[in-house]
């Protein structure tokens, strides 16, 4: 058990916090809305995902620092310090930064799969299905079911599991990921906010890159 | 947390589908309750039967009847693709959208004579649930409906008349959903 005396510090700043539960929210109502045929929801569903996913991009790179990819891709060489246990820091460890990688990219050829697809009656479209074939929609749908049965459910189940394995070691990480605080070691420096305006840019640019794609891409078709 | 949530909303889907099923089962003895209780003479216990066809002699001819059913249906979802297409492409390509429709309408015909007793989920692997031949009477009636909407575009586009082909694209997609909720099991 690490002992968490250190006083409760900023770590996850509210847009990451929203990111996070709002994806899982989202994928959890994607995954129902079309087993129980509200495909037309699952689609809105998809483009919601979607805007979450530039938002995040966006806030990688001018969010707050524990949000953006230069403070927590790190190579193989970090992972192994964080294994033998010298690493300190905060947000993500260079092992998770793996996990939010892969899940990011993961959710992001899961949308892309979706944006041209078509479902097997041919009543709904995703917004890009009309850019390819009627034969290519079908088997981008066929992959997009496969993918998230596959390593969708699989990175969601390992993601789970790791917070139960952190947990079960004196290591609390959902509580940090609702409050934005945690315990930090004397010393480690806590997260440096970013700026309430520029994130609203970043909104604003999602929902206007996602409404381009609803509205069919290029020549808005 | 996440396992709380996870498995908080598995319950709800988990109860969802309880209900739903139990729900259409109520129903069904409800249409029974009124098909026995209601004095109109074609609303008889046999009513049920004339309906729909009766079941295939053997297991192999069932098995064919699922098949070629299968065969039908997809190439009915083959023709609803085409369609959309052809109706977005600019211009509209009338000739395509004639071909589709033609199919959809002629298609739609032989709907209910595609599942005569014995082809059900029981007799071998098929998407078609036990309900329609336990609601006989409301799946011929959500057939008709398919059938009405899909002669109805196919009128219009041999007419030529695009802007109501557009108009009843609507009305087809929704026939189409009407009859699969209830009707059709999701992929396994």
């Amino acid at each position: 058990m690490t002992p968490n005396r250190g006083a409760e510090q900023p770590v996850w700043d509210l847009p990451i916090r929203l990111f996070h539960w709002l994806l899982a929210a989202l994928i959890g109502f994607s995954w129902w809305s079309v087993k129980n045929d509200h495909t037309d929801w699952h689609i809105w569903s998809g483009c919601a995902i979607l805007t979450l996913l530039v938002f995040r991009l966006l806030w990688g790179f001018v969010g707050s620092s524990t949000s953006r990819f230069s403070s927590f891709v790190r190579g193989p060489r970090s992972v192994i310090a964080y294994l033998k246990g010298r690493w300190s820091g905060v947000g993500h460890t260079p092992l998770g930064a793996l996990s939010v990688l892969a899940l990011l990219f993961a959710v992001s050829v899961q949308v892309s799969l979706g944006l041209i697809s078509e479902d097997e009656d041919g009543i709904y479209m995703g917004p890009l299905a009309r850019l390819v074939s009627t034969d290519t929609s079908d088997t981008a749908r066929g992959i997009h079911e496969e993918w998230f049965e596959t390593v969708i459910v699989g990175l969601i189940i390992l993601h789970v599991a790791a917070i139960i394995f952190y947990r079960l070691r004196g290591k609390h990480l959902t509580k940090p990921m609702i409050t934005g605080r945690a315990p930090l070691e004397p010393g480690a420096e806590p997260m440096r906010p970013g700026k309430w305006w520029v994130a609203l840019i970043c909104l604003a640019v999602s929902i206007g890159i996602v409404r381009w794609v609803i509205a069919g891409a290029p020549p808005f078709s | 947390m996440r396992f709380v949530l996870f498995a908080a909303a598995s319950a709800c889907v988990i109860l969802s589908a309880c209900g739903g099923s139990e729900t259409s089962q109520a129903n069904n003895a409800q249409a029974n309750i009124d098909n026995d209780a209601s004095p109109p003479a074609e609303a008889n216990s046999t009513g049920n039967a004339m309906v729909m066809l009766a079941a295939p002699p053997t297991r192999a001819q069932a098995l064919k009847v699922m098949h070629d059913r299968h065969e039908a249906m997809e190439g009915l979802g083959k023709a609803m693709k085409t369609l959309h297409r052809a109706l977005d492409s600019s211009p509209a390509d009338i000739n395509a959208v004639r071909a589709q429709t033609s199919i959809m309408a002629s298609t739609a015909a032989k709907i209910p004579g595609m599942f005569p007793g014995g082809t059900g989920p029981d007799v071998g692997k098929t998407r078609a649930k036990a309900e329609i031949w336990k609601q006989p009477e409301l799946f011929v009636q959500k057939s008709k409906d398919y059938l009405a909407a899909a002669q109805a575009i196919d009128a219009a586009a041999r007419a030529g008349d695009l802007t109501k082909v557009m108009m009843l694209h609507d009305r087809v997609d929704k026939a189409c959903k009407a009859c699969h909720d209830p009707f059709r099991a999701p992929k396994s």
